[in-house]
């Protein structure tokens, strides 16, 4: 042990006087300097002020750093602002492609007067007074000879022709001329947007009251009541219109897979698949009331008496029979796939239903300037009021687009973010705890128990990663409720992923241990613990850092490898990796490209931040690094 | 130097038995009758009782566990790997196609591997902070951070879809005999899995073949090497890369054993039906003998890379004492 010269008085006064000395001398030939401590003139810093120093000046670094802020505030601070209902599908909104222009109508529209609009999933048409059709929105299928064409490509006869009627489909739209021909374009997959042979010959010789479209079927009804329906009509026999039925009918309400009619005689009668839409009240059939006017959504409908009383029969979910208290009569209605629109005489709308595409926010302009006419369909309204202008409501669009459920995909990503980030670092937390505490002990102590644990370590490193984690997997779901199988992906990821860093840390430790200071703390009768703790800890806390943020960002890709072959986070709760599990089949990866693309981008993108921080991370706390 | 190989030895048998016994564990905390997978379903009642008493006798199963345990590694040992109830026929013969799969599928992939890191790991070593080694370090990080699946769905897209140059996935049909357009067939269809299982070896192995070839150009033999006026090729090649191949022994012998190694990932996509592919397939249908097996021989392979690694390393760098 070296003599600790401060500690003697007289040596002390010595070097005081010498120190003295010299400084007096210094004084003669140079400008006095204010005195410093020794620490003030080597300006020394805190290892940790370096490393952000050197941190800083790395310019990858802070891009990757800025980078996983965006992700993470992108993530967390999105799934609250954006709450997500796991339960809500909407299977006619699948596979639409990223688009936010569904309520975006031209002006040119407007300019020239609406007359009527109608909206399919994903867009909308409109004929404008002076027989102009309008189309905006997002294609909603792939095109593909024979099978759609581009709901925007109008056809050329349609732009030459005098157009008196449109009408959109879930994927289609038809328009009739002033001469009675019918021309469709958009889904064809079933002919619904193609006039059959046997119906051109009834359009040449009726006039046509109303043409409808609707899910993947098309409908015409002749001003003579005769009503004719073709397209997807296999599972519903909509195309078959009863007997007593055909040539009375005045009105009709199109749903997806059923329709209600209303005859001259003001009773109602339904076709289509047996169901809650079919259990038409008694009155409303024996004609002690008489209906003037209906509406249906996709499983309810509201009729209208002359007396001005609502009849509302079927699903009741969404509220959608509850209707509100009106205060004046009825003078038109509508409705759309989940909600149900009135307009009364006094130019108010009445609006309510379901609130996925956060339809019920109505615009205020809309209570404030009177509403001539109102179009309801599918989940865009539009209302036109008596100065000509328009009010859009309802779905703006998918941003993302949607999945095979018609799930919006923004919001999946956004909480598959909140998941896939949550379970990596909670993996890379438990895997790092385990480390240390094998890494420590096993690196400081030394001898049978350094051997044993390191044997241990060798089990595990030895069992090749994806396969066991994905036998672990399988293997306890079994026995874990759906609700806990993401704490279990968190507990497998983690309890297979410390080796690596355990031995890093044991390896840094025997380092350490051989060190001075060590030796002096022992010297001094500093506890084992607390050697341990105080003195070797602080040491190895850099390497520890960086290998945390290097292993996170392993993490992250090895959760998204499971959750996509389907052995991670189950589904319905999205995660980055099970958004794309149904992205496997060529048929997604070619024409529903945005649904693997947008997600597998969000993966690579917070990997590469996270990589890049870690990379500035180890070169920064490493100041030999700098010079290689 | 046969000391340490022994001593080596001898510490493998406990790390042998740890992982046994954890993946006997895991067969036996597995969902599902082992028992009544093997019987016939449409066995009447009364059989049902007598054949199920019979099949779990033969199978060992009325032992206790470490009988059991016992049984299973000695079969195992000898080649019985146990019967695949999804392949409806032994794991042995199971795996033998899938095996043969994915090591041809591999050779390619560890021959282009070793074929482009060494040549560019070298070159952005020498040529440091250059734009070629820039642009290399880019591509390393970026692959790095991507997904296997996302890799192989991009160039499912590119290559498959949009330019149709390559079969989206799947494997090559074998009715027109063994003739050239049927190895030409072979190709195409791996081109896909060798090009994405190719990029995702590519990003770690250029980075560790350029840091040790970086250690070796900054030892002072390099100096010296120099300063004697040896050309740059000469000291390049003679002097660093001889050097640098001693950590680099280490990737060559991993990639050697990885030749087994079935990418569950990229094979699944692929529909390639390699070794990874058949794991996650017995996996979805809960064929359990056929997945802990397979774990076994993942896990005896690694362990005998580890060790072959190992003694390489002591035998090809001088410095070090295997004692």
């Amino acid at each position: 042990m070296e003599t600790k010269t401060g500690q003697d008085p007289v040596l002390k006064r010595q070097t005081g006087i010498l120190q003295s000395f010299f400084s007096m001398i210094k004084r003669l030939f140079v400008k006095d300097k204010p005195q410093l401590s020794a620490l003030e003139e080597e300006a020394i810093q805190t290892p940790a002020k370096t490393v952000m120093k050197n941190f800083l000046r790395h310019k990858l670094g802070i891009l990757g750093l800025v980078g996983f802020i965006c992700i993470l505030a992108f993530s967390f601070v999105g799934s609250y602002l954006k709450p997500i209902n796991l339960g809500h599908m909407e299977t006619t909104l699948r596979n639409i492609r990223p688009g936010y222009n569904y309520l975006k109508y031209p002006s040119q529209l407007v300019k020239e007067g609406v007359k009527t609009i109608s909206s399919g999933v994903s867009f909308s048409v409109g004929l404008s007074q002076a027989g102009n059709v309008y189309v905006w929105g997002t294609q909603p299928v792939y095109l593909l000879e024979g099978f759609s064409t581009s709901i925007h490509k109008i056809p050329e006869e349609v732009k030459q022709a005098n157009i008196v009627q449109v009408t959109a489909g879930d994927r289609h739209i038809l328009a009739l001329d002033d001469r009675g021909k019918l021309y469709g374009w958009g889904l064809n997959n079933f002919q619904q947007a193609e006039v059959p042979t046997n119906l051109q010959s009834k359009l040449n010789s009726k006039q046509v009251a109303e043409i409808i479209g609707s899910e993947l079927y098309s409908a015409v009804l002749f001003a003579d009541g005769e009503l004719y329906v073709w397209g997807s009509t296999m599972a519903n026999r909509l195309d078959i219109i009863p007997a007593e039925c055909q040539g009375h009918i005045v009105k009709v309400a199109a749903s997806s897979n059923n329709m209600a009619l209303l005859l001259d005689d003001g009773t109602v009668r339904t076709t289509g698949i047996e169901n809650v839409f079919r259990r038409v009240p008694e009155e409303l059939q024996d004609g002690s009331a008489k209906i003037v006017d209906l509406a249906s959504s996709y499983r309810a409908v509201l009729a209208l008496d002359d007396q001005g009383e609502l009849h509302a029969w079927g699903d009741t979910e969404f509220g959608i029979l509850n209707a509100p208290e009106i205060p004046s009569k009825v003078k038109a209605m509508a409705a759309g796939k989940n909600n149900m629109t009135l307009l009364l005489d006094n130019g108010q709308v009445v609006y309510w239903g379901a609130d996925h595409y956060n339809q019920l926010r109505l615009p205020p302009r809309l209570q404030q300037k009177p509403v001539a006419k109102v179009f309801s369909t599918m989940f865009q309204n539009y209302a036109l009021h008596e100065d000509g202008t328009l009010t859009a409501w309802g779905n703006k669009g998918f941003l993302f687009g949607t999945d095979e459920q018609g799930r919006d995909l923004f919001t999946r990503i956004i909480h598959g973010g909140r998941i896939s980030l949550t379970v990596g670092a909670i993996s890379v937390v438990i895997s790092v705890i385990i480390a240390l505490f094998f890494g420590m002990t096993s690196g400081f102590f030394g001898g049978w128990v350094d051997n044993l644990l390191m044997r241990f370590t060798d089990v595990v490193m030895a069992v090749p990663f994806l396969p066991i984690a994905i036998t672990l997997s399988a293997v306890v779901s079994g026995k874990v409720p759906e609700m806990y199988r993401i704490y279990m992906i968190m507990v497998i990821l983690g309890i297979l992923g410390w080796p690596g860093t355990a031995r890093l840390i044991r390896a840094q430790i025997l380092l350490e241990r051989e060190k001075d200071f060590v030796l002096a703390a022992r010297a001094l009768g500093v506890k084992y613990y607390n050697i341990i703790i105080r003195h070797i800890l602080p040491n190895i806390f850099n390497l520890v850092i960086v290998n945390i943020t290097l292993r996170y960002a392993g993490s992250l890709l090895t959760e998204a490898g499971l959750s996509f072959l389907g052995f991670g986070v189950a589904p319905p709760t999205p995660s980055w990796g099970n958004i794309l599990q149904n992205a496997q089949s060529s048929a997604v990866i070619e024409y529903y490209w945005w649904r693997w693309l947008i997600p597998g981008l969000f993966v690579v993108f917070a990997a590469l931040s996270v990589n890049l921080v870690g990379d500035a991370l180890r070169e920064a706390m490493d100041p030999r690094a700098n010079q290689k | 130097m046969l000391r340490y190989i022994i001593k080596r030895i001898l510490s493998l048998i406990p790390v042998v038995f740890l992982i046994t016994v954890m993946l006997f564990t895991l067969l036996k905390i597995m969902p599902g009758d082992p028992v009544r997978m093997m019987l016939n379903p449409g066995l009447k009642a009364e059989h049902y009782k007598a054949a199920y008493d019979a099949m779990t006798i033969k199978l060992g199963l009325d032992k206790s566990y470490p009988e059991q345990y016992v049984r299973w590694i000695g079969n195992t040992f000898q080649g019985e790997l146990g019967w695949s109830t999804l392949h409806n026929r032994p794991v042995k013969d199971a795996i033998k196609e899938p095996l043969k799969n994915t090591i041809i599928l591999n050779i390619f992939v560890i021959i282009l591997e070793l074929a482009i890191t060494l040549p560019v790991g070298i070159k952005c070593a020498v040529k440091r902070g250059t734009r070629y080694d820039n642009f290399w370090q880019v591509f390393s990080l970026i692959t790095y951070s991507m997904p296997s699946f996302f890799i192989a769905l991009s160039l499912i897209f590119i290559l498959a879809i949009r330019l149709r140059w390559l079969p989206p996935g799947g494997m090559p049909l074998t009715i027109h005999g063994r003739n050239f357009a049927y190895y030409l067939s072979w190709l195409k269809y791996m081109a896909l899995p060798i090009i994405t299982l190719t990029i995702i070896s590519l990003a770690g192995t250029i980075r560790y073949v350029r840091n040790a070839m970086i250690d070796a150009l900054t030892q002072d033999y390099i100096r010296t090497a120099r300063s004697k006026g040896l050309s740059e090729k000469v000291v390049i090649y003679s002097h660093a890369f001889r050097n640098a191949l001693i950590p680099v022994s280490t990737i060559i012998i991993g990639a050697i054993f990885s030749l087994f190694y079935g990418a569950a990932i990229t094979e699944t996509v692929f529909a390639w039906n390699g070794i990874g592919h058949v794991l996650v397939k017995g996996l979805s249908n809960r064929d359990f003998m056929l997945v802990i097996s397979m774990n076994l021989f993942f896990a005896m392979l690694s362990i005998i890379a580890n060790f072959v690694a190992d003694i390489t390393y002591g035998l090809v760098d001088p410095r070090i004492k295997l004692e």
